[in-house]
């Protein structure tokens, strides 16, 4: 347990107040429209956005999953981190693509490049899928944070998980989108200062950055400072086959749209902003950011492995950040440091809060059940949804320990089969929805075959993840390729029309040449 | 002819091409230098700067070849985003475009 002053008491305070102030400030501005509640109403320069992708990619359980590849694999596990570098091409090709087609959501952009009963039902299983992926995001990131505070003050674990998202509410309830993004600006840089602080108190706990060279070097554990420190080709726990399988993966990934989960609420900043360029430049410098402090991070936790080194509990080492943190922070910084916590936990929860409620929103209510509705009706609308996704997230908060290992894996399947097709819906004209349906399905079925059912029969072993990812590609592409070629291509009147707004990259001549003969581009 | 074109027409700017290929290349490799680079430099190992300074130029150079571009593609496009809405409107209310 963790003893506050009153001076940390206040800082706290002062910083939820200011939260929930400024989400009533934009009150007016998010009930005017749908574009308003769920997109900022399209106006936001590309520093807004971009400060809150990096808040959003800032979660409460972020700093436990750095502190145990760091601990563990010392500087080369920051690889681990470069996921999130799809934003690299993603910015200058299909966030430039997404923009341009204006769709609200990922399940709205499916309905504009695919035609027909295809692309309606792959609305509705985006639509479905995506509130569900978010309810259980929020469930899980708010029971992060009911552990936090169980090992802080010994609250009960559902203090943490309802409490801070209760108020989270309060200004995601009234300002919708306006909210979230103006208070995920404070949270950012709050967040930002309070990791620079924190680490750089770590570091000189461990005797500066000359002491830690020095400390690593008597252990015998120089290694640590060598991000290309592989441990073979295919074998040890750090081979060079699964670094390349990571580049691969997150630096092609960005020709994609959907590539990585973190495309979902990357796609709502993107159209929040004013033009293309902004949209571009929000996801990159965002990105920017969040690698960075991964490196600040990194560095705090190599300090904590010289002061504690041989912790072979992962549990005990997951907490490394948090523990340098907050055990030499003096007094008085404490509250600033859990202010910064509480703004990594409060942006990531407003941001799932409004990105489910736009799914049953825009693509369930709207485009289905109400097609006629008024703006105020959608607001409405998007209130209520809001409400739902909130009492879902702490049903599957208490109940997240018996689900985890599921949705991980549900997670699991999204990201290996699907990772192709969700390039070639991008870049190939000829894909159509029928070989992105069969994809989802052949990739479901496949997955649970190679991870779980196989190896516990023996009939193949137990694969590591990275070689699991290139046998799920290789076999689901078995399937949805003929499948696309043995179904009709998407009306060529659908695709000139997508073509003439998104202007994609890759392979779209004859679709290029029909729209150039009907007059749509020149 | 300029290698890196720094003046776009609307309708060239809609076109993808080699600068697009540059930033699609520069920028992996940017952020890869930014982030190994800022952690050995913080703790003080003379490659670590010299690896940051290479990110940090490189990122100027990628804005520096893709800024014109983006810029003249966002000034055109903004010219049609409205009629663009109206048939996302359409599509949402299921009503055929003609």
């Amino acid at each position: 347990m963790v003893r506050f002053s009153f001076l940390d008491w206040l800082w706290l305070f002062l910083y939820i107040l200011l939260m929930t102030g400024c989400g009533i400030l934009f009150y007016r501005l998010g009930k005017r429209s749908e574009a308003d509640f769920f997109l900022a109403g399209r106006g936001l320069p590309w520093w807004i956005p971009g400060i809150s992708v990096y808040a959003t990619h800032t979660a409460t359980d972020t700093p436990i999953w750095v502190s145990g590849v760091i601990y563990k694999y010392g500087l080369r596990g920051i690889w681990y981190t470069f996921f999130s570098a799809w934003c690299a091409i993603a910015a200058f090709v299909s966030a430039r693509i997404f923009r341009r087609s204006l769709a609200f959501s990922q399940a709205e952009w499916q309905s504009l490049r695919y035609s027909g009963l295809g692309a309606e039902l792959l609305r509705g299983w985006m639509a479905g899928w995506g509130a569900f992926l978010n309810m259980f995001i929020l469930g899980w990131v708010g029971m992060a944070m009911g552990k936090l505070c169980n090992y802080l003050f010994g609250w009960d674990k559902w203090v943490g998980l309802i409490i801070p998202s209760l108020i989270v509410a309060i200004y995601v309830l009234s300002a919708g989108f306006w909210g979230v993004v103006m208070a995920d600006f404070q949270q950012g840089i709050v967040a930002f200062f309070t990791i620079l602080i924190a680490s750089f108190w770590g570091v000189k706990a461990a005797g500066g950055p000359s002491a830690i060279i020095e400390k690593l070097s008597s252990l015998g554990e120089m290694w640590r400072l060598n991000p290309f420190h592989f441990s073979g080709f295919f074998k040890g726990d750090f081979p060079l086959s699964w670094f390349l399988t990571m580049i691969f993966i997150a630096v092609l990934g960005g020709f994609g749209m959907g590539t990585s989960i973190d495309w979902y609420a990357e796609a709502q900043r993107i159209q929040s902003s004013k033009t293309v360029r902004d949209a571009s430049y929000s996801i990159w410098w965002g990105t920017a950011l969040t690698l960075t402090r991964n490196s600040i991070w990194a560095v705090a936790i190599i300090a904590f492995f010289v002061i504690y080194p041989g912790i072979t509990d992962p549990q005990q080492y997951e907490m490394a950040w948090y523990r340098i943190a907050f055990e030499h922070l003096p007094a008085g910084l404490l509250g600033f440091l859990l202010a910064g916590i509480i703004a990594i936990h409060f942006s990531t929860i407003s941001t799932h809060l409004n990105l489910g409620a736009v799914y049953l929103t825009r693509d369930l209510y709207h485009h289905y059940i109400n097609p006629e509705a008024k703006e105020k009706t959608l607001v409405l609308a998007g209130r209520i949804s809001t409400a739902i996704l909130l009492g879902g997230s702490f049903i599957y908060g208490t109940m997240m320990e018996e689900i985890t290992k599921w949705l991980i894996f549900a997670l699991w399947i999204m990201g290996a089969g699907m990772w192709l097709p969700n390039i070639l819906q991008v870049v190939w004209w000829r894909f159509n929805s029928w070989g992105y349906l069969s994809a989802w399905i052949a990739n479901l079925g496949f997955s649970w075959l190679i991870v779980w059912v196989l190896p516990a029969f023996g009939v193949i072993p137990e694969l590591p993840d990275y070689m699991q990812f290139w046998v799920l590609m290789i076999l689901t592409a078995l399937v949805y390729i003929p499948v696309t070629f043995l179904t009709k291509p998407e009306d060529m009147r659908q695709l000139t029309k997508y073509y003439a707004m998104t202007r994609p990259i890759g392979w779209w001549k004859p679709v290029e040449r029909e729209a150039r003969r009907i007059g749509l581009i020149k | 002819m300029k290698i890196i074109k720094r003046k776009w027409k609307p309708e060239e700017a809609d076109r993808w091409t080699k600068e697009d290929a540059i930033a699609i290349i520069v920028s992996p490799i940017a952020y890869a230098l930014l982030m190994i680079g800022l952690a050995l430099s913080c703790f003080l190992l003379i490659k670590g700067f010299i690896i940051l300074g290479f990110g940090i130029i490189l990122t100027w150079f990628l804005h520096w070849v893709i800024d014109p571009k983006l810029k003249a593609i966002s000034k055109e496009y903004e010219k049609k985003q409205r009629d663009f809405l109206k048939h996302l409107d359409n599509i949402i209310k299921w009503r055929e475009y003609e």
